[in-house]
This record gives C-alpha cells, sequence and structure tokens, in this order.
C-alpha cells in the first residue's frame, strides 16, 4: 500500500505541476504606505484616487518623472529643479522660475504639498485639474518649454520608462494620461499635516506654543485666516492684497484667464503651511522675508484697481510685535516630517 | 504489478483530462447559422468646402469681407453623437469625442459603431467638447492633450481652430490664427447641429455600410452673424467674448447633404 501511496501522490503532483499556475508574487508596499489622508478635522479633498488607483509603481513612475529633465525640451530641466523638497518644494533664492536656456519667468515658484484639496492651480488658477497641472509648466516657453508628444517620444525610447509604464499600468506604451496619472500619485501624495502646530492642534506629544506662538495665533486668527483659512491655511480665492504692480511685468493675474476686469491684479491666495520655507514671498517673489510681507499688509496703499476689502483702510493694523508674534506662530507650520520624507526624494541621490 | 500499472493508466488519463487544453477531438462543425445582426456601423462623412469650393491647403478663397485667405489647418470636434430613430427611440454613441483634421482625411469620416438596426430620420451632434471633459483631468484618445487641442495655460479645449494666411490679414506674418474655446458661461463655445433627413432615412440593416454626408462651409466662419475683418480679427487663442463671436458664426456652418443607405 506504501507503493500505491507514493506512486498516487507522484502522479497528484505531477497532475498540478503540469498544469502550474504562475504564483502572483506580491510585492510589500514600504512600510510607510502609500494611500490616501485626510488629516483629523480637514475637509474632504476635491481630487481622490478613485480612477486613478494608488500604487507603489505609478508612484515611483511619478517621481522619476518629476525629478527627470527629460520633461523639457532640451533635457535640462526638470520638475525638481523649480520644486525642492527642503524648502517644501518651492525654488530656494529664486524670486521667479528659472527655465530652460536660462530663460527667465514672470511669477515664483510655488511650493506643493496637499494639493489634492485645490480647486485651481497656478497663481491665475488656469489649471481646473491636478492631472493636467504638469503641462504649464513643461509648455510654457520660459520653464521647460517643451511640446508635450516630443516629451511622449523620448519617454517611449527610453528602456527604464517602457518599463517602468509596464509595471505601474501593465502596458509600455506611454501616453500622456499614464504619465499624467503616475506624476498626480507622486504630487497627490504630498500630504503636510504635521507641523508643530498640527502636533498642538490634535494634541499629540504633549506639544506646546510658546507664548509668543499663542499670541501669534491669536493675532493670525484675527488678521490673517479670513483668506488663509485653517486647516489648509489658504482659502483657494484669488484675491489683489494690494501689491504695486511692477510696470516692467504688468502681471494681470486672474483677469488673464477669465477676461473679467474684476480680476485684475488677483492672485491665488497661497497656504501658509511651511511658509518660513518658501522664500521668497509673493506670485512675484518680491519678498525675501516674513518680515517684509507682514510689513507691506500693515501699510497696503488704497488706490489698486480691485484692492481686497479686507485691506481696506492702509491694511492690517499690526504693531512691530504683533508682527514678530505672528512670525513666530507662522514658524510653527514647517512641517519637518514632510521636508525630510524620503518617499518625495530625489531617486538619483 | 497489474494494479499498479491501473493506478498508472488511470493517473495519466487523470492528468490529461485535468489539463486539457486543446487537445479535444474534432467535433462536427453545426451549419453556421449566422444570427441576424442586431447592430451596424454609420458613417458620417465631413465634406470641407469654401462656399462651392472644396477645400484645400493651396487654394486662395475669399470671404464675405472680400479678403483673400488660404487655410493651412482645420481642426474641431466632434462630440456626443445622438440618432432618432423613426418610431422616435435614440441612440446615443458611447464615449463619442471625435477630433476632425482635414489634414487627416480617415479622420473626416466618422465610424459610429454599435447603432441598432432600424430606419433613423435625424441626427444630431455637438461641435466642441462638453463641460465635463474640461473638467475632468488627464483623458485619452482623441482628447489626449498631446493631439494639440488643448490648453496649457488655462484648462480647456480648443473647440475649433482654423490657421492659415491672408495678404489682407493685420499680422505681420499675414497670418490667420483663430483658436476657438471656452466650455462654460455665457461664452462657451460648444454649439449644437441637429439635422432632420426630410423624406429620406438612414437604414442600418447590419451587412450595409450607410453613409450620411454633411457639409462644411468655412466661409461661414467669417459671416453671419458678424463679418469678420481679417485686418483686424486675425488672431484669437483666448476664451471671452472674442471666441463667442467666432462660435455663433460657425454655429451655421455644417449642413446636411444626402443620405447613402
Amino acid at each position: 500500500m506504501n507503493k500505491f501511496a507514493i506512486i498516487i501522490f507522484l502522479f497528484g503532483f505531477l497532475i498540478f505541476a503540469s498544469c502550474k499556475v504562475d504564483p502572483k508574487i506580491i510585492e510589500p508596499l514600504p512600510s510607510d504606505n502609500l494611500v490616501e489622508v485626510v488629516p483629523l478635522g480637514w475637509p474632504q479633498p476635491i481630487y481622490s484616487f478613485s480612477v486613478n488607483t494608488i500604487s507603489e509603481d505609478k508612484f515611483v513612475l511619478g517621481r522619476a518623472l518629476f525629478y527627470d529633465p527629460i520633461l523639457s525640451e532640451d533635457s535640462t530641466i526638470s520638475c525638481g529643479s523649480c520644486h525642492q523638497q527642503f524648502v517644501a518644494f518651492a525654488h530656494a533664492d529664486h524670486n521667479v522660475s528659472h527655465g530652460i536656456y536660462d530663460r527667465v519667468g514672470t511669477r515664483n515658484s510655488p511650493g506643493l504639498f496637499n494639493l489634492t484639496w485645490h480647486p485651481l492651480f497656478m497663481h491665475d488658477g488656469g489649471v481646473n485639474h491636478i492631472e493636467v497641472q504638469p503641462l504649464a509648466p513643461i509648455s510654457n516657453t520660459l520653464e521647460m518649454g517643451a511640446n508635450i508628444n516630443p516629451v511622449i517620444v523620448k519617454l517611449q525610447a527610453s528602456s527604464k520608462y517602457r518599463n517602468m509604464f509596464l509595471k505601474a499600468f501593465g502596458t509600455e506604451v506611454v501616453s500622456s494620461q499614464n504619465m499624467f496619472r503616475a506624476m498626480t500619485q507622486f504630487m497627490g501624495l504630498m500630504y503636510s499635516y504635521n507641523s508643530k502646530f498640527d502636533l498642538y492642534k490634535r494634541r499629540e506629544n504633549n506639544v506646546e506654543l510658546s507664548d509668543a506662538e499663542l499670541r501669534g495665533y491669536n493675532l493670525f486668527l484675527t488678521n490673517c485666516n479670513t483668506c488663509h483659512k485653517e486647516p489648509l491655511f489658504s482659502d483657494f480665492d484669488f484675491r489683489s492684497n494690494g501689491l504695486a504692480v511692477n510696470p516692467l511685468v504688468n502681471d494681470i493675474g486672474r483677469e488673464h484667464i477669465t477676461n473679467s476686469p474684476q480680476d485684475k491684479y488677483k492672485f491665488k491666495t497661497p497656504s501658509l503651511r511651511n511658509i518660513a520655507k518658501t522664500a521668497p514671498y509673493m506670485h512675484d517673489g518680491r519678498f525675501n522675508t516674513l518680515q517684509q510681507c507682514l510689513d507691506h499688509y500693515a501699510n497696503v496703499k488704497p488706490n489698486l484697481i480691485n484692492l481686497d476689502p479686507l485691506l481696506l483702510n492702509n491694511g492690517l493694523p499690526l504693531s512691530s510685535q504683533d508682527k514678530q508674534d505672528i512670525i513666530a506662530f507662522l514658524n510653527t507650520l514647517t512641517d519637518y516630517k514632510f521636508l525630510a520624507d524620503k518617499r518625495f526624494a530625489d531617486p538619483n541621490y | 504489478m497489474k494494479i499498479i500499472i491501473k493506478f498508472f493508466a488511470i493517473a495519466l488519463l487523470i492528468s490529461f483530462v485535468a489539463c486539457k487544453k486543446d487537445a479535444k477531438d474534432p467535433e462536427p462543425e453545426p451549419t453556421p447559422v449566422t444570427p441576424a445582426p442586431t447592430t451596424g456601423t454609420l458613417k458620417l462623412e465631413f465634406e470641407h468646402m469654401v462656399d462651392t469650393l472644396p477645400l484645400d491647403f493651396v487654394q486662395s478663397y475669399v470671404n464675405a469681407n472680400l479678403d483673400t485667405f488660404k487655410i493651412s489647418t482645420l481642426k474641431y470636434y466632434i462630440s456626443n453623437v445622438v440618432l432618432t430613430k423613426t418610431d422616435n427611440s435614440t441612440f446615443v454613441e458611447a464615449n463619442s469625442y471625435h477630433l476632425v483634421d482635414v489634414a487627416s482625411p480617415v479622420s473626416t469620416i466618422l465610424n459610429i459603431a454599435n447603432v441598432p438596426v432600424g430606419s433613423y430620420k435625424s441626427l444630431s451632434f455637438t461641435l466642441g467638447v462638453d463641460s465635463a471633459r474640461n473638467n475632468s483631468g488627464a483623458q485619452t484618445g482623441d482628447l489626449d492633450p498631446a493631439k494639440g487641442m488643448f490648453w496649457t495655460w488655462t484648462s480647456g479645449y480648443i473647440m475649433f481652430k482654423l490657421e492659415g494666411s491672408s495678404p489682407q490679414s493685420g499680422s505681420t506674418g499675414k497670418g490667420l490664427t483663430y483658436h476657438i474655446g471656452g466650455f462654460g458661461g455665457v461664452n462657451k463655445t460648444q454649439r449644437n447641429f441637429n439635422f432632420n433627413f426630410a423624406s429620406t432615412t438612414s437604414n442600418i440593416t447590419g451587412s450595409n455600410s450607410p453613409m450620411i454626408h454633411l457639409s462644411v462651409d468655412l466661409n461661414e466662419f467669417f459671416k453671419n452673424p458678424t463679418t469678420i475683418n481679417v485686418a483686424t480679427q486675425f488672431f484669437q487663442m483666448s476664451t471671452g467674448v472674442n471666441a463667442k463671436t467666432y462660435a455663433d458664426n460657425y454655429a451655421d456652418m455644417i449642413s446636411f447633404e444626402h443620405v447613402h443607405n
């Protein structure tokens, strides 16, 4: 009987082996999971990943694209050139963008984080969806200066990218949709919600604000929170904040998109998260310090077209001590965990 | 030993049965009975004209303002195709977005597939792309931004693109550039077309290739209600009231010619 048992076993094995079904190897995600996050007390984001399901392969492809100058006309400028992680993905020491052939743009490179809550993108709100946002800097002649078609040809010619697209989307064929969706995974998962202020708000780790920081927070609630609204620290509306118009550029802002004179000189309210890191400030990077910004808001000239009603009467009534306290508070909005998160770092270094 | 051999045979049999792929015995083929088709394909052909002259990219034409012009690029979207049967039931094409590009003749004949068999009396579609697809992020197919019909700096599709030249153009390079877009509000630039086939019907049987001929007169772009003067109106690349002016002009640009069954 033992012989029978062995033979049956062997043949059973043979049957299974000859009909073998390839086992699916499921690779584990990195320890720090790539998942949608809605921090406590935040509204639901505008973009959800329901049609662009999150995977590590898509995220890794999006990151590779973000940091690859292949997306620019002459393969010299990447998204990461003007969006550096150590300054919350703004561009350190650059008032306006620096493009191919040393071309100089007209607007300041904003920080990138919590992008899935933004209803509109760019300082003038010209872009209406996170997935198509990369088209704007890629095709702007002063920035990356590229037509999307040659970019796709370059990606298609690269065995590295063919392989990455295959892993991420199941096809080696590079399409703009898959390219944009991968980039959306990388940028859309850049969540920043772990500043000192967030920990204080969530009562985590016994974090407390100092007296100056608390005074600053209260001044912020009185003077700033209408536009730089918690918890995202922006209402994402478009406003003229009273900056003198630079006659060399005469950037009309939102009017460029809407053709509406009521939108002349209006720009999107930036988030104040990580603001201590994202200098220079304003849509054209004219101010280098937070002190200069607050000095501006404390002394707004009333004669500008479409000046925001909240800034009439010469702006905000802030003493020099108030400004110091507000700056102390703004410094608590830096999310050092985000700035050092290796998932968002340039994979080439 | 006999038992072992039996087992061998049985196991071998099981292994074959378990793994059977295409090793089955040839069965007698049943007499082919083709079921009556329930759907067919309808072609919509867009013939491009300037008044009575067929459009090409070489010839010069004259518009209502008596400006001489040539056309070098003509692209536009046709979307949301709907066909109505004589019993008033409708067929709505799914994912109905077609880019007509005169430089690519194959794109000037739209294949509307999976149309239920029947007699159709009318056709409607939109020139342009609906608001929803302008707001939905990265698209594929004819809506792929790589088709050059999506503005990068102000999101939205260019519904209609006409480029060319005119000696009367006010532009220094004598160019004509009309990129017409804007997907919402009072200045939206999509225009709806609705054609009744008069006394004829388009009959889909599933075995024929019916075709509906439509004529596109580019001179209508330059007139009615607004006569375009290329000395001053030679460039349009943004949304707004000026874009609407051109859209109002092209709203009567397409007409129904005839049906082939």
